[in-house]
């Protein structure tokens, strides 16, 4: 079925791009309204499209809009099937929601469209990833998200750590599009196509090593993309964006682009198990090491990031276990309680004048009664609280974990749950409980605008209701049979789990909520008891200088990589520049140079500029070629 | 009775040694470019007493190539004598050296 409302859907934001970047000095502040205006059109079309994007006339699931052919079996088109649905309403929904906040947040910036067209060009790069309907469309996807992301990163490109970690961001998620790229070459290379169905259709016939290989391939650019271990190490480092950025791009969206790759890749991972264990596997180590990290950080936006970080992780185990209701489920939950604790932590950073160490903050909950109040419910919605958003879907990607027959993953998960239950609410009560600690006097923060409250106030909805509102009843939950027709055959692929797990789901959550309230009350004893108010500035400092050095030094993944990476190359650098490229190189042309100089001197040596000489010589040749013939004469 | 070739070539010889002697022991341009004139010629009487011999033309036509090539020769030979006087007022060759690398 053609559709092309779906080409509208997906231009709008492209035009909203292009319109704030060629006409920015013209429009000035209009160019935000007309961002969101933009991304607010392309959410009221993916509204309008849910009955094209669940139908499934003709054996077909979704919509389809054919763009161009390149020739038989590299087709373009997009597609828009329940998984494209539910990323297209996050990146355009929560999209335009903060966009529209950041026309309060960005107030005042000289670069203001500049802004809005990159995030406009943001949305419609991000719409691509998730429309396409074959794998090299996503890869331009993927490749535009990231370019989106160095943009964005750098966007105060007169800090030097914004360059800095505009371009690790950058670099390292090139690593993972040369993943994807392999991945496309093995694909093209077996089954002559790019589009998703053919491979699919496809893949049953592959070996199970190449079946391995394609699911790394794809991994390597999944982990780049979505922060996973080991590389991870960018994520935090992006937070030198503007607070909007890291809310859209660096929580909401684009790192969870991984966890879509994986879901969307379903049936190549349901077919191997190896596969699986190896994405469950790495999910649930970035779950908890980034949770640990999280507990040693200052700034506020490096505690979110990491804790982003450990929530992708999460996603990505769940997907990467078969539990992909589960991931997917997280990932809709994570992106409103994420995007409205960002957003919350923008406000409090717009009202302390661009302050990010919580060390210096402290109660302002008698300050921002309203940022508390959101920040509260997205602490409580991340840590799974019952009946928050958060509680419904982490709860089945534990649960998950331990229906396909991973304990281990399992027990990470609840691990991490109370870890997270400790970082988040450590966070809460530093920022806001307590006396202030920053500068004396006044702090001359002003109170948010509207345009910046309106948008956390409609987020904080979602993540507190839309778990209870669709995530209830099993399999036969809105949720379950939203994604049955996409996620339901891979489970007959995937070899049955082993038994009925010893542990009811139920249960799970009675461990998992007991955990959690070991990490809160951990939380409440270190940060919020009046014993501990009472001298929070030293505890803080001491804290700081406590802190085990294999935390401060974030497990040493910096170092290695550094080690590994960077300074093997600069080594290799300065072998070429100082071995190689003197001796080898530049020798051979110095010593071509030379020799021409040596001959010359040899030859000018015979120029006398004596003409009898010269005859002489002539004569000397003439008489050797005739007594050389003469003699060969004889010879014969 | 004909005179035999071998007379020929040992007389053909004979004046282009004398050319070849001209051209290395002498320094003035004039006498060298006068030797190098017989050296022409004696390769002339050698075309020619063979062509006699093989009874062929092509002696004869090269023989008058060689007496062209030499009219020219003599030409430019006596216009550099000229202009190297003209610069260096010598023309003693072991003089003029501006040639030397």
């Amino acid at each position: 079925m053609t559709y092309p409302l779906l080409l509208a859907l997906w231009l709008a934001p492209l035009a909203s791009a292009v319109i704030c970047w060629a006409f920015g000095p013209q429009l000035r502040t209009r160019s935000g309204w007309l961002a969101s205006g933009f991304v607010a059109l392309s959410f009221a079309l993916a509204v309008a499209s849910w009955p094209a994007g669940t139908q499934s006339a003709g054996g077909a699931l979704g919509a389809h809009q054919r763009l161009f052919s390149w020739g038989p079996g590299f087709d373009f088109g997009l597609l828009l099937d329940p998984l494209s649905l539910l990323w297209t309403y996050i990146i355009t929904g929560v999209g335009f929601l903060i966009v529209f906040y950041s026309i309060g947040y960005m107030d005042g910036d000289r670069a203001f469209a500049r802004f809005f067209a990159y995030m406009s060009f943001f949305v419609f790069a991000m719409l691509t990833l998730v429309l396409s309907d074959n794998f090299v469309g996503l890869l331009v996807g993927w490749g535009l998200v990231g370019l989106a992301s160095y943009f964005l990163i750098g966007f105060w490109f007169d800090r030097p750590s914004a360059v800095a970690a505009a371009r690790k961001a950058f670099v390292i998620n090139v690593v993972g599009d040369v993943g994807v790229m392999f991945a496309i070459a093995l694909i093209v290379a077996n089954v002559h196509s790019i589009g998703f169905s053919d491979t699919f259709a496809g893949a049953a016939t592959f070996s199970s090593g190449l079946l391995f290989a394609i699911c790394l391939a794809l991994f390597i650019g999944a982990a780049a993309k979505s922060a996973q271990v080991p590389l991870h190490t960018w994520l935090p480092d992006a937070m030198e964006g503007p607070t909007p950025v890291s809310a859209l791009i660096h929580a909401a969206t684009m790192v969870t682009a991984g966890v879509y790759l994986v879901a969307r890749c379903a049936p190549l991972w349901s077919r191997n198990p190896e596969a699986q264990l190896l994405v469950g596997t790495i999910g649930g180590l970035t779950a908890l090491l980034g949770a640990i990290l999280g507990t040693a950080q200052w700034d506020i936006k490096r505690i979110l990031a990491y804790s982003t970080m450990s929530q992708i992780g999460y996603m990505i185990m769940g997907v990467g276990v078969g539990a992909y209701e589960g991931g997917v489920a997280h990932f809709f939950t994570h992106a409103f309680f994420k995007a409205q604790l960002f957003l919350t932590s923008g406000l409090i950073i717009h009202a302390l004048s661009d302050e990010q160490d919580i060390r210096r903050m402290g109660g302002l909950w008698k300050r921002m009664p309203f940022a508390f109040w959101a920040m509260l419910t997205g602490v409580l919605s991340i840590c799974g609280f019952p009946g928050f958003s958060g509680f419904f879907s982490k709860d089945e990607v534990i649960y998950g974990a331990l229906q396909h027959g991973h304990p281990w993953l399992y027990a990470v998960g609840i691990l991490t749950a109370g870890i997270t239950a400790y970082y988040m609410f450590r966070l809460l009560f530093i920022t806001f409980l307590g006396e202030y600690r920053g500068e004396a006097g006044t702090p001359h923060g002003h109170a948010p605008a509207w345009i910046m409250n309106a948008p956390v106030a409609i987020l904080v909805v979602p993540s507190v209701a839309i778990g209870a509102a669709l995530m209830i009843g099993g399999d036969s939950s809105p949720w379950a049979r939203f994604f049955a027709p996409l996620f339901a055959p891979q489970a007959l692929l995937a070899p049955s789990p082993a038994a009925t797990p010893p542990l009811s789901e139920g249960l799970t959550s009675v461990i998992v909520l007991i955990c959690v309230a070991v990490g809160f009350a951990v939380a409440w004893y270190r940060y919020a008891t009046p014993v501990a108010q009472a001298d929070a500035v030293e505890r803080l400092r001491s804290e700081t200088a406590h802190m085990p050095p294999v935390l401060t030094n974030l497990f040493y993944v910096d170092a290695a990589i550094d080690l590994i990476f960077v300074q093997s190359a600069q080594f290799l650098g300065t072998i070429s520049g100082r071995v190689v490229d003197p001796a080898v190189l530049d020798g051979a042309v110095r010593e071509a140079a030379f020799s021409a100089g040596w001959l010359g001197a040899v030859v000018r040596s015979f120029q006398t500029g004596l003409v009898r000489a010269y005859a002489l010589l002539l004569v000397a040749g003439a008489a050797g070629f005739i007594v050389y013939y003469a003699l060969a004469g004889t010879a014969h | 009775m004909p005179v035999p070739i071998v007379n020929y070539v040992a007389l053909g010889s004979f004046m282009f040694f004398i050319g070849v002697i001209g051209v290395l022991v002498r320094r003035n341009p004039l006498i060298i470019l006068m030797s190098i004139e017989l050296m022409f010629n004696a390769a002339n009487l050698l075309f020619i007493a063979f062509a006699r011999v093989w009874l062929q033309n092509a002696g004869h036509i090269f023989a008058f190539l060689v007496i062209t090539v030499a009219a020219a020769e003599a030409a430019i030979g006596l216009a550099i004598v000229v202009t190297t006087f003209r610069s260096e007022k010598n023309v003693d060759v072991d003089e003029v050296r501006s040639l030397r690398g």
